[in-house]
């Protein structure tokens, strides 16, 4: 403020100003609206009777709304286990993936063992390794295990998130060592540290790293369709991909699947957006 | 912290026990992920790589071939095939990701009224499952009831049929892949303008610098060390792509844009050539690795990280 004191006064250039202003809405408008576009195409698509579904000049506006779309998606296929497979696979790995990873970086940043750095370094090793040299192996190790085609199969090779105990410890080594020092003079145990005084600081990161793993979980789709084979076992992805002509000949219900495969997380987002954008942005990585 | 120091220099009995018991919780709470991580990195990793010099349908036991698997990919038309439409989507999807999320981000890293409401908009599509993505997609380019076609029709031009030709399945999984990843990168690079000090901007204004000069001056030199890391970053991701482009370009049980992921896939899951598949495989971490290794090289000549 003092400084406008001080500086010569400028040319006044509110109307250049306010033109790039306007410009700079409009381009923005644009782009957001086409942005916007494939979702309210996708919605608008989902509530059509079939005639409307085949004009060569579509219309975003449906002739008549037909909310029976989405009963039938789930008549149609065993859709209601697919989304109950992917809930709950879902909920378990992000839980369990959470839960292994803030342990290994509590270790790995708080506590002295030997072979501690070795150990990290190994871990750290596995980020560079992309998944799918991993698979047929994995898929392999799943049928020793009898684990084809089971929840255990679905849900366990995808626990171990090396990038999460490296993004966790770094968090953790920003934490004051003061903290768990006290708490061990008063005899604390380390898991006591870990979970009333680590993972409650740490609640950004873990928070950001809870909601990139749900992402990936819900959204993951090679392992599902490697690993599983009946039907009962199938999540969202691999249902929504696998039966495109197949049950779903009708587009409106298929796209009303892909919808109820997506907005359950978009809404999930919606709520906590602010948090979560600015933890990626601070994590810095997927 | 000195204290611990102190007494650390002089073990006593009560030292070493407690420092026994600290090393014993360190085992503990490193366990789940360590021995998750040897069975379903180490072992497999090192399964993975003795399988890729056998033949293996998985029925009978793997025959050992020596390096005929690696061979074998320098004429694989199919691979080269697969390798070239990867190529074909992912340096596109690269440059273009990078150039646009970053006018996005520029447009959005000023005072202007709904920030928030286009920063959220843009980031929607990176959280759509990407299945679900390449499904909406797939009817928005249909050729003949899809808006997309409608709308060059209105231009007075046939629209193509989108997906049943290469060419043109390229150029749509390209404009899908920038839709669903250009909010990702807009994230990371209003990240790093807000890391620039407003000094810097005020300091070329007093010499009169233009918009234009700023940018080249001290926005673009600054955002080098984000633009290699979202190179890097990107590179790997796409040369990865699968689920997209699976499920937009496959018609019936053929592929018309098989990707190298896919063909690892395919040779394992569909053809059992589960040894020739893991070859593959590592062909992949192999160009991934050089193509990084490249870009590392490369950034002494362009990235600056002090300024």
């Amino acid at each position: 403020m003092s400084t406008t004191i001080i500086t010569p006064p400028r040319r006044p250039v509110p109307l250049g100003k306010r033109l790039r202003g306007i410009l700079l809405h409009v381009v923005l408008l644009t782009v957001g609206i086409i942005f916007l576009l494939p979702f309210l195409w996708s919605i608008s698509t989902s509530l059509k009777p079939l005639n409307d579904l085949f004009q060569p000049r579509p219309s975003l506006i449906p002739s008549t709304i037909r909310w029976e779309n989405y009963r039938d998606v789930f008549d149609n296929v065993p859709f209601v286990r697919f989304y109950l497979n992917t809930i709950f696979v879902t909920i378990v790995r992000t839980i369990g993936t959470v839960f292994i990873a803030s342990l290994a970086a509590f270790a790995f940043s708080q506590l002295r063992f030997p072979g501690r750095d070795a150990i990290f370094f190994c871990l750290l090793a596995g980020l560079m390794v992309p998944d799918q040299v991993l698979m047929v192996p994995r898929f392999i190790i799943m049928r020793e295990f009898g684990w084809l085609d089971t929840y255990q199969g679905l849900i366990v090779p995808l626990l171990f998130s090396s990038f999460g105990v490296f993004l966790l410890r770094q968090f953790f080594l920003g934490i004051p060592k003061d903290f768990h020092e006290a708490a061990k003079l008063e005899g604390a145990s380390p898991l006591r540290v870990y979970w009333d005084i680590y993972l409650p600081l740490a609640r950004p990161a873990v928070a950001s790293f809870t909601f990139l793993s749900l992402l990936a979980s819900w959204n993951e789709f090679l392992w599902a369709l490697t690993v599983t084979s009946s039907n009962d076992m199938k999540v969202l992805s691999v249902g929504i991909a696998l039966f495109q002509g197949q049950y779903f000949t009708n587009n409106a219900i298929l796209l009303a699947a892909a919808n109820l495969a997506t907005f359950p997380l978009l809404i999930v987002f919606l709520f906590f957006q602010k948090q979560l954008v600015e933890g990626i942005a601070l994590s810095g990585l997927k | 912290m000195r204290s611990a120091q102190h007494l650390s220099d002089h073990p006593s009995p009560r030292r070493h026990r407690a420092q026994r018991s600290e090393a014993i919780w360190g085992y503990l709470m490193a366990a789940p992920m360590v021995i998750g991580y040897a069975i379903f990195f180490v072992i497999a990793l090192g399964a993975s790589f003795v399988l890729s010099f056998t033949d293996w349908n998985m029925l009978s036991n793997p025959v050992w071939t020596g390096i005929s698997n690696y061979r074998k990919l320098f004429d694989d038309h199919d691979f080269a095939v697969a390798l070239r439409n990867t190529f074909a989507i992912a340096i596109p999807n690269v440059i273009l990701r990078i150039v646009c999320s970053l006018l996005l981000a520029m447009a959005l890293n000023s005072k202007i009224r709904f920030r928030a409401f286009y920063r959220i908009l843009f980031f929607l599509p990176v959280l759509t499952m990407p299945v679900a993505t390449a499904t909406i997609w797939k009817w928005l380019f249909d050729p003949s009831f899809g808006p997309i076609n409608a709308f060059i029709r209105r231009l007075g031009f046939a629209g193509p049929e989108w997906l049943t030709h290469p060419g043109t399945a390229t150029i749509a999984v390209i404009v899908v892949l920038l839709w669903s990843g250009v909010g990702y990168d807009m994230i990371i690079f209003l990240a790093g303008l807000q890391a620039i000090p407003r000094d810097y901007y005020d300091a070329t204004a007093v010499d009169g610098a233009s918009a234009f000069q700023q940018f080249r001056d001290v926005t673009l030199p600054l955002l080098t060390p984000t633009i290699f890391f979202l190179s890097v970053i990107g590179v790997i991701s796409s040369l990865q792509v699968f689920d997209l482009v699976y499920v937009m370009t496959r018609l019936q049980s053929t592929n018309l844009l098989p990707t190298v992921v896919f063909y690892i896939y395919d040779e394992g899951f569909t053809n059992f050539r589960m040894g020739y598949a893991i070859t593959v495989a590592w062909a992949l971490l192999a160009i991934i690795l050089v193509f990084t290794i490249i870009q590392f090289r490369l950034q002494r000549r362009w990235v600056n990280y002090d300024l």
